[in-house]
C-alpha cells in the first residue's frame, strides 16, 4: 500500500485541474462574505443562521414548558412584552402556534441548516480533496433561498391571527381556511416550499460534488463516514422533499383558489376531497426526512469515535453499508405514522414488519461504534464526549422507537408525550448533541481557533444531564396517557397525577436551556480570543487537516492523491505519531512528493 | 395503584382488550431495557478500560475478520429475533383477536360518533335499528354504554380531523372528515371515564373532553327507554342539522 | 439553474459530464414531484368511485391530442438541432431553438383554447374535485413549460452569435434535457387525465 506509483498510473490521464481550476479570490465585500460561492464562507452563513434559530426555538421551548408545567402564570420577562393584555399568560391559540412554529423552525432552519448546511459545504469539499462544490452559484442561490423561507416563516408571527397553528405536520382540514384562515398558514407553507427547494438545490450539488469531484485515489469506500452520511442525506432530500412540495403546493391552492384536493366532511359546503392524502404525502416525505436529520450525525459521529480513540473505525464498510441499507428502508416504513388513521389493516401490518427491519442495520452499525471504542486509547476532548453522549441518548431514542414500530402499543401511544419523548431523543437530543460535537470539532478549521476545552466539558455534562431527564420524562407522562398538543392538563382528571412529572420536566428543560449559555459565550469569546488553531488540532489524517486552518481559498494547492482510509490510526509501521493522512504513504522518506502534498 | 397521587402510571384499565397494549409496552420496555444496559455497561467499560494513559496505543484493527463480521452478525439478528420478531408476532396476534375483529354478536351496541370543533356527537340506532332515522338517540359529550357488551363505533368529523381518546381503555381512533372510521371495545367495569381528544384540532383542542358512563344493563335499558321517549319528542323535520348520521358501515 | 453553475466551469469532457449528473439528479427530484401530484391524482379517482365525478362532462380529447403531437415534434427538432452532428452545420441550433420556441407557444396558446371555454361553460378549479385536478395539474405543468421555453430563449443570443453551437455545450444540453422532461411529463398526464 506504500507504493503509490500505480496509482499515479492510474490517474495520469484523468483531467483533474482542468475542471478544478483556481478562481482567483473574490476581491468586493459583497462576493466575498454576502453572495459569497466559496463553499467554506457558505458554511459559515449557514452556521450562524442555524443557530440563531435554534436559539429562538430553544427559547419558544422554554415557553412551551413553562406553560405546561405552570399554566396561567406568565413566563419570566418575556412573558409580559408577548402577551401584555393578558397579564402575560401564554393564550391558547399562541401556544398552538408556539409548537407548531418549534418544530417547523428546530427542524428545517435550525437542524437542517447546521448540519446539513454548514457542515455539509464545509466537509464535502474538504473531505474529498475538492476546491469546492460541482456547482457554487447554486450553492450560493440555496443559502439564499433559505434565507427567503426563514424570513416568510419570521414575518408570518406578526400577520393578523399570527403564525400557522396546525401542528408542524400542519394536516388539513384544520390547515386549510376551515380551520387557519390565517395568512400565517399561507406563509408556512411559502416558507417549506422554499426552504424545501433550497435543500433540493444542495442536496443536487452535494450529489453531483461526490459523484464527480473526488480526488484521485478516493473511492467510495475511502471517504470519511461523515460525507457518507451527508451524502446519503442528499440523495434523501433530493428524491422525498419534493413530495412534500407537491403536498404543500395542493394545500396552497386549496386555501387560495378554492381548489378540494383534501376538502371533505359536513362543515365544507363542497366535499369530495380527501385529507388523508395530505397525511400520505407528508409522511412518505417525513419519515425520510427524520433520517434526513440523523444521517449527517451518525456519519460524524461514526468518524470522530475512532479518531478520538486513536483506533480505525471498526467495521468501516459494514457502517456505511448499514447506514445505505436504513437510507433505503425508510423510503417505505412511512406508513408506521398513520396506523390510528383508519388505514387498512393489511397496509398497517405491512409497515410494521417493515419498521421493524430498520432495527438489524441501526444495531449493526450501534455496535460498530461499541466495536471501535473497544480497546482504543480514548481521548476524551470535548467532541468525543458529545459523540459518546449522541450513542446514549440515540440508543434510547432509537428502543422506543420499537414502542410506537408496533401497532398494539401504538394505538394506545399514538400522538402521547411517549412520541415526543421518542423522537426529541432523536432529534432534539441525538442530532442536537451531533451538532455540537460537529462544531467543537471543526470550529478550529472553520474560523482557525480553538474553542475552550474546559467550558466545552461543562456544557457537555450541564446538557446531557437534563437532557436525559427531560425527554425521558416526556415518555414517563406519554406512557401514563398524557396527549401531546395540550395547552394545560386541567380539563381531564386522569391526567392531574402526572402533573409532578411535568413540572420537573420544566425545571430540567429549563436548566437545559440554561446551561446553552456555556456554548454561547464558548463559542462567541473563541471567536474572538480563542488560541490560534494548528494545521491539525486533533492530530487525524482526514484531508481537511492537512491543509491550513482555516483554509486558503482554493482548498488544496494540487488536489491530493490518496493512498489510505480515512481512519489509519495506530498503524504499527508508522512510528513517532499514531496517525496517517489520508495522502500520506507509510514509507513518507521514499514518497517526497506526497509528503509536499500531505503538507507535513 | 394509579391514584396514588405520585404514580404516574396510566388510569386503571375497565376494558378487555387494554392489557394487550400495556403488556406489550412492558414487554418492548423489559427487552428494550436490557439491550440498553448491555450497550451502556459496554460503553462504560470501554470508556473507562481504555481511556488514553501515557503512551497508550490502539488495536490496530478494522474489525473487518471473521470473527468481527460474526459477533456483530449474530447480535444484531439476535437483537431483530428476540425482540423486533416477537413485538410483531404479539401485535399480529392482537390485531387478529382483538383490535380489526369487528363484533358481530347480537348485543352489540352500535354508535355512531362525530366530533366537531370542540365536542363530541353520539347517535344510536334506536328502536327501528336504522341510523338517521326520526327515532334515533342523539346525545352531546356524553356516550353511555352497557358493561359487558362489545360497543362497535362508526366515527366521521364534521370539520377538521379528530381522534376518539379512551385512556381507561388503551383506545385510540382517528375521527376524518369525509370518511368513515371503525373502533370497538368492551368494559368490564361500570363507573364515569373520560374522552379525550389526542389530535390536534384547533386552539381548544386541550379542553374538547367528553364522558363516557358505563352502565350496568338495567340502568343502560332503562335510561335507553326514557332517551327513545324523548327522542320521538324531540325530533324535528324541518331540521336538516339534526340528520347528522350516516348509514352504518359494519 | 443549473446551467448557469455549470457555465462557470470551462467545457471540458469533465465538467460536460458533472453538469449532465447534476441535471440528471435535479430531474430525478422534479419527477418526485410530478410523481406526488399523480399520486393525489391517483388516490382520489380510487377514492371517488365514479369518473369522471359528480356528473361532469368528459373533457375534450381532440385538441389535447394534437398538442401532445406538438410538444413531441419540439422535443424532435430540438433533438436534431442540438446532438453532435448539428455541431458541423452552423446555424442548425438556432432554427432548432426557434423552431421550438414556436411549437413550445403554440402548445400553450392550444391549451388556453382548452382551458378558456371549459371555464366559461362553469367547469372550474372550485367546481369539485375534478375541476381541482384538472387545472391543478395542467396549469402547474404550464408553468414548466413556460419556463423551459425562457431556458431556451437565453440561448438565442449565444446561437446567433456562434458561440453555441451544439448540444456539446453543457448550457445548452441541460437546457434541451429539461425541455425533453417537461415533454415527457406533458404525455404522462395527457393519458392520465385526459385518456384514463
Ligand atoms: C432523527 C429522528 C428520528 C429517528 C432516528 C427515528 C427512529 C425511529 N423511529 Fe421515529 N420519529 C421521529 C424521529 C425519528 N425517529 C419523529 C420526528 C416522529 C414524530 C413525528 C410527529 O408525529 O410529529 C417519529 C415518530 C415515530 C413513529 C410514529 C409514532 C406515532 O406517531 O404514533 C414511529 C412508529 O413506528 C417511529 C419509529 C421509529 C423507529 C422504529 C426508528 C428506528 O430507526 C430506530 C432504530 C434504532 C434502534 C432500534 C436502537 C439502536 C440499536 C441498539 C440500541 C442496538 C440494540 C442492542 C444491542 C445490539 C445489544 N417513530
Ligand atoms: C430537531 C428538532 C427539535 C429540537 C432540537 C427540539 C428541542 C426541544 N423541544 Fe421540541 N419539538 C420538535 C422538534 C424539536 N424540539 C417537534 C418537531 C415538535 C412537534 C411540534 C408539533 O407538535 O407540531 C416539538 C414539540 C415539543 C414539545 C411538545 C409540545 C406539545 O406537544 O404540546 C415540547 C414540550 O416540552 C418540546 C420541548 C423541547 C425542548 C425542551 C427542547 C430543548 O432541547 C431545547 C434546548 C435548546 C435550546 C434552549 C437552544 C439553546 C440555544 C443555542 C445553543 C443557540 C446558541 C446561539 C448562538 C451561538 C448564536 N418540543
Ligand atoms: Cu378534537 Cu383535538
Ligand atoms: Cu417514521
Amino acid at each position: 500500500m506504500a507504493d503509490t506509483t500505480h496509482l499515479r498510473r492510474l490517474y495520469a490521464g484523468a483531467d483533474f485541474h482542468a475542471e478544478q481550476h483556481i478562481h482567483p479570490e473574490p476581491t468586493s465585500f459583497v462576493s466575498r462574505y454576502v453572495f459569497s460561492m466559496d463553499h467554506k464562507v457558505i458554511a459559515k452563513q449557514f452556521l450562524w443562521y442555524g443557530l440563531a434559530f435554534l436559539a429562538l426555538g430553544g427559547t419558544m421551548a422554554m415557553m412551551i414548558r413553562w406553560q405546561i408545567a405552570h399554566p396561567g402564570t406568565a413566563f419570566p420577562v418575556l412573558g409580559e412584552l408577548l402577551w401584555p393584555e393578558s397579564g402575560g399568560v401564554m393564550p391558547p391559540q399562541a401556544y398552538a402556534s408556539f409548537f407548531t412554529m418549534h418544530g417547523t423552525l428546530m427542524i428545517f432552519f435550525a437542524i437542517t441548516p447546521i448540519l446539513i448546511g454548514a457542515f455539509g459545504n464545509l466537509l464535502i469539499p474538504l473531505m474529498i480533496g475538492a476546491r469546492d462544490m460541482a456547482f457554487p452559484t447554486l450553492n450560493m442561490l440555496s443559502f439564499w433561498t433559505n434565507v427567503l423561507a426563514g424570513t416568510a416563516m419570521i414575518v408570518s408571527f406578526f400577520v393578523p391571527m399570527g403564525a400557522a397553528a396546525g401542528g408542524w405536520q400542519s394536516y388539513p382540514t384544520l390547515s386549510t381556511l376551515a380551520g387557519q384562515p390565517g395568512a400565517g398558514q399561507t406563509l408556512w407553507i411559502a416558507g417549506v416550499f422554499l426552504t424545501g427547494s433550497a435543500s433540493i438545490m444542495g442536496a443536487v450539488n452535494y450529489i453531483t460534488t461526490v459523484v464527480r469531484l473526488r480526488a484521485p485515489g478516493m473511492g467510495y469506500f475511502q471517504m470519511p463516514l461523515s460525507v457518507w452520511g451527508i451524502w446519503l442525506t442528499a440523495i434523501l432530500n433530493a428524491l422525498f422533499v419534493p413530495v412534500l412540495a407537491a403536498g404543500v403546493l395542493l394545500l396552497f391552492l386549496d386555501r387560495t383558489f378554492g381548489s378540494h384536493f383534501f376538502l371533505a366532511g359536513a362543515a365544507v359546503t363542497k366535499g369530495g376531497g380527501d385529507p388523508i392524502l395530505y397525511q400520505h404525502l407528508f409522511w412518505i416525505f417525513g419519515h425520510p426526512e427524520v433520517y434526513i436529520l440523523i444521517l449527517p450525525a451518525w456519519g460524524i459521529v461514526s468518524d470522530l469515535l475512532s479518531f478520538f480513540s486513536r483506533k480505525p473505525a471498526f467495521g468501516y464498510k459494514a457502517t456505511a453499508i448499514s447506514m445505505s441499507v436504513i437510507t433505503f428502508l425508510s423510503m417505505v416504513v412511512y406508513g408506521h405514522h398513520m396506523f390510528v388513521v383508519g388505514m387498512s389493516p393489511l397496509l398497517s401490518q405491512g409497515f410494521m414488519t417493515l419498521t421493524m427491519l430498520i432495527s438489524i442495520p441501526s444495531a449493526v452499525f450501534f455496535l460498530n461504534w461499541l466495536g471501535t471504542m473497544w480497546r482504543g486509547a480514548i481521548r476524551f476532548a470535548t467532541p468525543m464526549l458529545f459523540s459518546v453522549g449522541v450513542v446514549f441518548v440515540f440508543g434510547l431514542g432509537g428502543l422506543t422507537g420499537l414502542h410506537l414500530g408496533a401497532i398494539s402499543s401504538d394505538i394506545y401511544l399514538h400522538d402521547s408525550y411517549f412520541v415526543v419523548g421518542h423522537f426529541h431523543l432523536t432529534m432534539a437530543a441525538s442530532v442536537l448533541l451531533g451538532a455540537f460535537a460537529a462544531i467543537y470539532f471543526w470550529f478550529p478549521k472553520m474560523f482557525g481557533k480553538m474553542m475552550n476545552e474546559t467550558l466545552g466539558k461543562w456544557h457537555f455534562w450541564l446538557t446531557i444531564v437534563p437532557i436525559t431527564v427531560v425527554f425521558c420524562g416526556m415518555l414517563v407522562v406519554g406512557y401514563g396517557g398524557m396527549q401531546r398538543r395540550l395547552y394545560n392538563t386541567d380539563a381531564y382528571a386522569f391526567l392531574q397525577h402526572l402533573h409532578p412529572v411535568n413540572v420537573w420536566v420544566t425545571r430540567a428543560a429549563l436548566f437545559l436551556g440554561a446551561s446553552q449559555f456555556l456554548f454561547v459565550v464558548n463559542f462567541l469569546s473563541s471567536l474572538v480570543a480563542g488560541k490560534k488553531a494548528s494545521e491539525n488540532p486533533w492530530e487525524v489524517g482526514t484531508l481537511e487537516w492537512t491543509v491550513p486552518s482555516p483554509p486558503p481559498h482554493h482548498n488544496f494547492d494540487e488536489i491530493p492523491l490518496v493512498v489510505n482510509g480515512p481512519h489509519e490510526f495506530s498503524h504499527p509501521e508508522v512510528k513517532g505519531k499514531d496517525w496517517l493522512a489520508q495522502n500520506e504513504p507509510i514509507r513518507s522518506e521514499t514518497e517526497p512528493a506526497a509528503r509536499a502534498a500531505a503538507g507535513s | 395503584m394509579h391514584n396514588w397521587p405520585f404514580s404516574w402510571l396510566p388510569p386503571a384499565d375497565v376494558s378487555q382488550d387494554g392489557w394487550r397494549a400495556d403488556g406489550l409496552f412492558w414487554y418492548t420496555t423489559t427487552l428494550g431495557a436490557i439491550a440498553f444496559t448491555l450497550v451502556v455497561l459496554a460503553l462504560a467499560w470501554s470508556a473507562w478500560k481504555y481511556r488514553a494513559g501515557p503512551g497508550a496505543r490502539a488495536l490496530y484493527t478494522h474489525g473487518t475478520d471473521r470473527k468481527s463480521f460474526a459477533v456483530t452478525g449474530v447480535l444484531a439478528a439476535l437483537v431483530f429475533v428476540t425482540i423486533d420478531m416477537n413485538l410483531v408476532r404479539i401485535s399480529e396476534r392482537d390485531i387478529k383477536e382483538a383490535t380489526y375483529e369487528w363484533p358481530t354478536a347480537p348485543d352489540t351496541i352500535r354508535v355512531e360518533v362525530m366530533p366537531q370543533q370542540w365536542a363530541w356527537n353520539f347517535r344510536y340506532a334506536g328502536p327501528d335499528g336504522v341510523f338517521n332515522t326520526a327515532d334515533d338517540v342523539v346525545t352531546f359529550n356524553e356516550l353511555r354504554v352497557p358493561a359487558g357488551h362489545p360497543v362497535m363505533l362508526n366515527l366521521k368529523a364534521k370539520d377538521v380531523i379528530h381522534s376518539f381518546y379512551l385512556p381507561n381503555f388503551r383506545l385510540k381512533q382517528d375521527a376524518n372528515p369525509g370518511t368513515v372510521t371503525r373502533s370497538w371495545f368492551k368494559a368490564l367495569k361500570t363507573g364515569d371515564f373520560e374522552i379525550a381528544c389526542s389530535q390536534m384540532c384547533g386552539w381548544a383542542h386541550y379542553k374538547m373532553k367528553g364522558d363516557l358512563i358505563v352502565l350496568n344493563d338495567a340502568d343502560f335499558s332503562r335510561w335507553m327507554k326514557e332517551a327513545e321517549g324523548d327522542a320521538k319528542r324531540r325530533y324535528d323535520p324541518g331540521d336538516k342539522e339534526q340528520m347528522w348520521g350516516w348509514e352504518w358501515l359494519q | 439553474m443549473t446551467a448557469v453553475a455549470a457555465a462557470r466551469f470551462p467545457s471540458t469532457e469533465e465538467s460536460r459530464r458533472t453538469s449532465f449528473v447534476g441535471m440528471v439528479m435535479a430531474l430525478a427530484s422534479w419527477s418526485m414531484m410530478f410523481g406526488g401530484l399523480f399520486f393525489a391524482y391517483a388516490i382520489l379517482r380510487l377514492k371517488a368511485g365514479t369518473w369522471p365525478p359528480d356528473g361532469v362532462a368528459p373533457l375534450p380529447r381532440l385538441l389535447p391530442l394534437a398538442n401532445t403531437l406538438v410538444l413531441l415534434f419540439s422535443s424532435y427538432v430540438l433533438h436534431r438541432g442540438v446532438r453532435k452532428e448539428a455541431d458541423a452545420r452552423p446555424g442548425a441550433l438556432l432554427g432548432a431553438l426557434k423552431a421550438t420556441l414556436a411549437l413550445g407557444s403554440v402548445f400553450l396558446v392550444l391549451q388556453l383554447a382548452v382551458w378558456v371555454p371549459l371555464w366559461r361553460s362553469g367547469f372550474r378549479i372550485d367546481s369539485g374535485i375534478y375541476g381541482s385536478i384538472f387545472y391543478g395539474l395542467t396549469v402547474f405543468h404550464a408553468l414548466h413549460v413556460l419556463a423551459g421555453l425562457a431556458a431556451l430563449l437565453v440561448l438565442v443570443p449565444g446561437a446567433r452569435s456562434g458561440r453555441l453551437r451544439s448540444g456539446a455545450q453543457s448550457r445548452v444540453r441541460v437546457s434541451a434535457m429539461f425541455w425533453h422532461f417537461v415533454d415527457a411529463v406533458w404525455v404522462v398526464m395527457f393519458v392520465a387525465v385526459y385518456l384514463l
